[in-house]
């Protein structure tokens, strides 16, 4: 035997060093972001100076940082609407307890604690009770911003130490802490789904479950360990918001959050079908969230207009993804 | 004297409910053999794979891997015992490539690291062991042809290097020359010294490969048939139930 059965594909495909089908969207996306740059720079000069541009980068960290794990779940093939709510609660869980006199650092790791455990939860009922991840995500949201109103009567919380709030409020070389942290837990997240077992095993996960199980992958404990790591990693980034704005708040976050993280991630090329997914797409995608929110703004445009945009984008960014993975993956289809 | 078995199956029963879809069955595999597995729709073959491979636990009997009882509570646990199994739905990850299919679960690594590179190194070496032709390691699964997946999937089965490989239709909907290929893989396993296991409805594939015949009808075990002392109309008779073995003789092996 000899047939060299699997060469008649290859040959349309020569060896290529990077696979840029897989940057194409984001490539589009980066046209998108060029292009509303022109046109917002055109409404407003003062939308490309430097202290505007910093300013918009810094309103994408915190829902960036987000996106990150988000990114991974939806790579793994489920999904978490919680996350809105985590954001608020461990941030009201930290600040009653800093307000009640406990040191800081142990408020804030109490607070990460808890988005940790509701993220176990919201695990554990989609591994050992089998609801789908949405449902499971959805029943743990409701629950949870329960809990935070019902914890603080609905009112903020504030009064946090200064060496608290200085961490979210901070500069180094003239750029927000916020953004150098978002930075790093974008590395991370990266390495993490691209050059790690973790990773190769989260994303065959996503692409066929059966598969991954049938060949040793725990994808099981792999979904626990995702929800955990999104429900601290929210948490987190609460916490940060809380700092910078010295209040927490029961409703920060919210449905508005947990839509905005789930699109950018889409928006990013990340499929909802799982499988297929990268933290730049993804970055990419909470940087247009940032700069249609900033540039809408500062173009005096009334900001109710902004969800048109980003209803549209979305609908755009997906048609164009599917239409792009039909052609590809025809081949092999026949 | 007959040497330990890979694989032994005893007495295996698996219930559904009121359905019964094993009922006592017996089964070995010994290494350097091919035994194929043959019988109609709904005679328990596939849940005879299921229960090799773990993902189904029995209700009664043993499952013994190299003369040691073992209980598989997940697939994994039959694959860290040995076992490989080639699902007839191939069980690979279209979106990823046919390096990472190879290696699914078992990618290489340096330090916390993916040795990506090993990976395709490994990956090429292998598949040109085997003369089969991939031009791109790289290629997405979803970009290749059912035959093609098929031959990933088999290669993986090789490459995993369970002592017992148990192959699920490994020729369904292949064309002749693929069917061919699959076929010399099966043989490469064989004289490698896998026990190789061949569920398959493919009669001329298995009269051609197999070294024993066990057939299934209606959740038990019909016969256990040398290749040699057998043919194509006594493996149909038996799978049909037109014959039937005598009780004396029940046992072979």
């Amino acid at each position: 035997m000899s047939a060299a059965t699997i060469a008649t594909n290859a040959a349309k495909h020569p060896e290529r060093s990077i696979d840029w089908g897989r940057y194409t969207q984001q490539l589009g996306i980066i046209a998108v972001l060029v292009l509303l740059g022109l046109v917002f720079q055109f409404t407003n000069p003062a939308f490309l100076s430097g202290s505007n541009l910093i300013e918009l980068l810094r309103s994408a960290t915190l829902y960036f940082m987000v996106a990150c794990p988000m990114t991974l779940i939806l790579v793994a093939g489920a999904l978490d609407f919680s996350a809105g709510a985590v954001y608020a609660i461990g941030a009201v869980i930290s600040g009653t307890m800093m307000v009640a006199g406990v040191p800081w650092p142990l408020a804030l790791l109490a607070g990460v604690a808890a988005g940790i455990g509701i993220g176990l939860c919201t695990g554990a009922l989609s591994v050992y009770l089998k609801l789908p991840s949405l449902i499971a995500s959805l029943a743990v949201f409701f629950i949870v911003s329960g809990v935070s109103v019902v914890m603080t009567n609905g009112q903020d919380v504030y009064g946090f130490p200064e060496a608290f709030t200085n961490i979210g409020g901070g500069n180094l070389f003239g750029v927000p802490n916020l953004i150098y942290m978002a930075v790093i837990v974008g590395i991370v997240f990266h390495v993490l789904l691209e050059q790690t077992p973790f990773g190769y095993n989260v994303r065959a996960m996503g692409g066929n479950r059966a598969a991954a199980a049938a060949n040793g992958i725990h994808v099981q404990k792999l979904d626990l360990i995702l929800f955990a790591t999104l429900g601290g990693v929210t948490a987190l980034a609460g916490l940060l918001g809380a700092a910078r704005l010295f209040t927490a708040s029961p409703s920060a976050g919210g449905t508005a959050m947990t839509f905005q993280v789930v699109t950018a991630v889409i928006i990013g090329g990340t499929s909802l079908f799982g499988g297929i997914g990268t933290i730049t797409g993804s970055a990419l995608g909470a940087l247009l969230f940032a700069a249609i929110n900033n540039g809408l703004a500062i173009a005096n445009v009334n900001p109710l207009y902004q969800n048109i945009f980003v209803g549209i984008i979305l609908a755009a960014a997906v048609t164009i993804d599917q239409y792009r993975r039909s052609r590809r993956f025809k081949a092999g289809r026949s | 004297m007959t040497p330990t078995p890979s694989l032994e199956l005893r007495g295996i029963t698996k219930r559904f409910g009121h359905v019964t879809a094993l009922n006592s069955v017996d089964l070995t595999a010994y290494m350097g053999q091919v035994l194929a597995v043959v019988g109609d729709n709904g005679a328990g073959k596939s849940s005879l794979i299921k229960t090799i491979s773990g993902v189904y636990r029995p209700d009664e009997g043993t499952i013994k891997v190299d003369g040691n009882e073992r209980a598989f509570h997940a697939p994994s646990d039959a694959k860290d015992a040995g076992i490989a199994t080639v699902f007839q739905d191939l069980a690979l990850v279209e979106v990823l490539d046919v390096a990472t299919n190879l290696f699914l679960g078992q990618v290489p690594r340096r330090g916390p690291f993916v040795d990506r590179r090993r990976m395709e190194r490994e990956s090429r070496a292998f598949l040109d062991e085997l003369n089969v032709t991939v031009a791109n390691v790289r290629t997405p699964i979803g970009m290749l042809s059912g035959g093609q997946r098929q031959i990933v999937a088999i290669a993986r089965a090789m490459r995993t290097g369970g002592k017992v490989v148990l192959l699920d239709e490994p020729t369904a909907a292949l064309g002749v020359r693929e069917t061919a290929q699959a076929a010399d893989m099966i043989r490469r396993l064989r004289d490698r010294g896998n026990a190789v296991i061949c569920v398959s409805h493919d009669m001329s594939l298995v009269l051609d490969l197999a070294d024993r015949i066990q057939v299934m009808r209606l959740g038990r075990v019909a016969t256990v048939r040398e290749r040699a002392q057998t043919s194509m109309d006594e493996i149909i008779g038996f799978i049909t139930g037109a014959v039937t073995e005598e009780p004396a003789k029940g046992v072979l092996r």
